[in-house]
């Protein structure tokens, strides 16, 4: 009863940790976009709030907070309500089996566990898809219920561009897993040590840099963003899913789609750039005799690797502008799709071919 | 040439050319802004702002209540109601003189139109208020913006010169003229 209590409480306490870096990244998130938009612009972004306005994402989350909560007339008050709760929970469900760091196991109170992630489950990455896919329900269900025409349009849009890229998502990351021969996201990550060409970017066999673009180009479509914004996009449908939602609620939506950028930044990653190893073998740390804090370093090559995705978005959103509809399933099905499994084909031929040499 | 272009295509030539630019503006970081409320541009020498009412130096008011700015005026911001200055039946006054700050459009016509130059546009413009009904302004508003706006005051035109003649001044009080 005493082991299981203190499994539970050392789960928890991860689960705790993890949310406040995901929360706390979505924060400067927030932020950073807004920052780095205003700079590639010549603007300056915010810069009211504390000095050289850092502290806006605060007054931002407060402001949403004490603003008032409205259901639309003619709403379905579940649905409305239920929409932004299915929206976050699957965004952030998915850094349980994302490995921040080391995967050497820890003994505290005589209970064996992992520091750096919550749970190692075996298909963590067929996992992460499956939870991903839950959090488009949020967004139709979003647009559906709101009783208002741009809003089920936005959730329309979103429902066939979600489904549409997924399956390149899906088809992306299959290269990877034929290379690493599991589903785990731990074993990925370890089979990717010792350098940055044994990175699935670059790996021996079969490099996946196409499979990579492939990943890259649907996760910014997957997560809704510019370039392809369509499900809210401004000019045309004022705010797409959440056009009726405010306050709490907004909060939420807003929460989920950058926890979800977050999320395909650290699959990514974990997936392509070799999650938290070093681009050189080993660690510099532990190479000077400082083993026992080398993750410091793993986990600041983790981080690293999640920002730069992350500004990649930063960066396409200051510099693109949004797909027409057509161009975008045109784009997904007739351009993604073929590179995706042609990918597979190439990687399989490789990987049957060097597998014994 | 279609290898060229094609070859384009699949590397996404365009889209990393414009990537490039804002890449290029990131790192050179110098924003246009200007930070509003603390810092202000420099406004030009002839900008047209908020409208005042002029007095002379003697602290007399310079309005002759001729109406003619009334007339001049597109948007009808302004009413004038003339009055005879007690004592000096030839001469006259703005016994009132109201301006619906609401409707201006800060054409200058009126400025121009005024023979004794007793309108002035100063440099003010932050006149946001949270009623409309402020923005309805008497004579003694429009001269305290006058006051505040131009502290050089113009002599009386008769004083200006040794050569022109004193006008439209009852005869008890001429005033005496300097040098």
């Amino acid at each position: 009863m005493t082991e299981l209590g203190l499994r539970l409480a050392v789960s928890l306490a991860q689960i705790a940790a993890v949310m406040g870096v995901v929360m706390l990244t979505v924060m400067i998130l927030t932020l950073a976009e807004r920052k780095v938009l205003g700079w590639m612009q010549d603007r300056m972004g915010p810069m009211e709030v504390g000095p050289y306005g850092i502290l806006q994402p605060i007054a931002d989350g407060l402001k949403l907070f004490f603003k008032e909560d409205i259901i639309p007339a003619g709403a379905n008050k579940f649905l409305f309500s239920l929409a932004p709760i299915l929206a976050m929970v699957p965004a952030l469900i998915g850094f349980a089996v994302i490995p921040f760091g080391p995967s050497h196991e820890v003994e505290l109170f005589g209970i064996r566990f992992q520091p750096f992630i919550v749970s190692d489950i075996n298909i963590g990455i067929l996992y992460i898809l499956a939870f991903t896919s839950i959090g488009a329900y949020g967004i139709i269900l979003g647009g559906w219920s709101s009783n208002s025409k741009y809003s089920l349009l936005g959730g329309l849009r979103s429902a066939a561009q979600v489904i549409s890229y997924e399956l390149n998502v899906g088809l992306a990351i299959i290269g990877v897993l034929i290379l690493a021969g599991s589903l785990s996201l731990v074993k990925i990550t370890e089979a990717q040590a010792g350098g940055f060409w044994h990175w699935y970017v670059f790996a021996f066999p079969a490099p996946q840099i196409f499979a990579f673009v492939v990943y890259v180009i649907s996760a910014v479509a997957e997560t809704n963003r510019v370039p392809f914004d369509l499900p809210e996009a401004e000019s045309e449908l004022v705010a797409g899913f959440f056009t009726e939602y405010s306050g709490m609620r907004f909060a939420f939506f807003f929460i989920a789609e950058y926890a979800n950028m977050v999320l395909v930044s650290c699959v990514a990653a974990a997936l392509f750039l070799g999650g938290w190893n070093a681009p050189y073998p080993g660690t510099i740390l532990a190479r000077v005799g400082l083993d026992g804090i080398a993750w410091l370093e793993n986990i600041a090559w983790f981080t690293v690797k999640v920002y730069v995705f992350l500004f990649l978005f930063f960066w396409l959103r200051a510099t693109l502008p949004r797909l027409r509809y057509d161009q975008l399933m045109r784009f997904g099905w007739k351009v993604m799709l073929p590179i995706a499994l042609g990918n597979i084909v190439v990687t399989s031929i490789a990987v049957y071919l060097f597998a014994n040499g | 040439m279609r290898f060229q272009d094609w070859l384009k295509t699949i590397t996404f030539y365009e889209l990393l050319v414009g990537m490039k630019a804002t890449m290029k503006h990131l790192l050179r970081y110098r924003p246009i802004t200007l930070q509003y409320p603390h810092e202000k541009r420099t406004l030009p020498d002839n900008y047209r702002g908020m409208l005042s009412l002029l007095r002379y130096d003697d602290g007399t008011e310079k309005c002759v209540g001729c109406d003619l700015c009334e007339a001049a005026c597109p948007s009808r911001v302004i009413r004038v109601v003339s009055g005879e200055v007690p004592g000096e039946p030839t001469k006259r006054y703005a016994k009132e003189y109201y301006m619906d700050m609401t409707r201006c459009l800060f054409c200058g016509l009126c400025v121009d139109a005024c023979p004794v130059d007793a309108l002035g546009m100063t440099r003010e413009f932050e006149w946001a208020v949270y009623d409309k009904r402020q923005l309805c302004l008497n004579k003694e508003q429009l001269l305290a913006i006058g006051d505040r706006s131009f502290p050089v005051r113009e002599k009386r035109l008769e004083t200006q010169h040794p050569n022109v003649a004193f006008f439209n001044v009852a005869f008890k009080q001429l005033p005496q003229k300097p040098g």
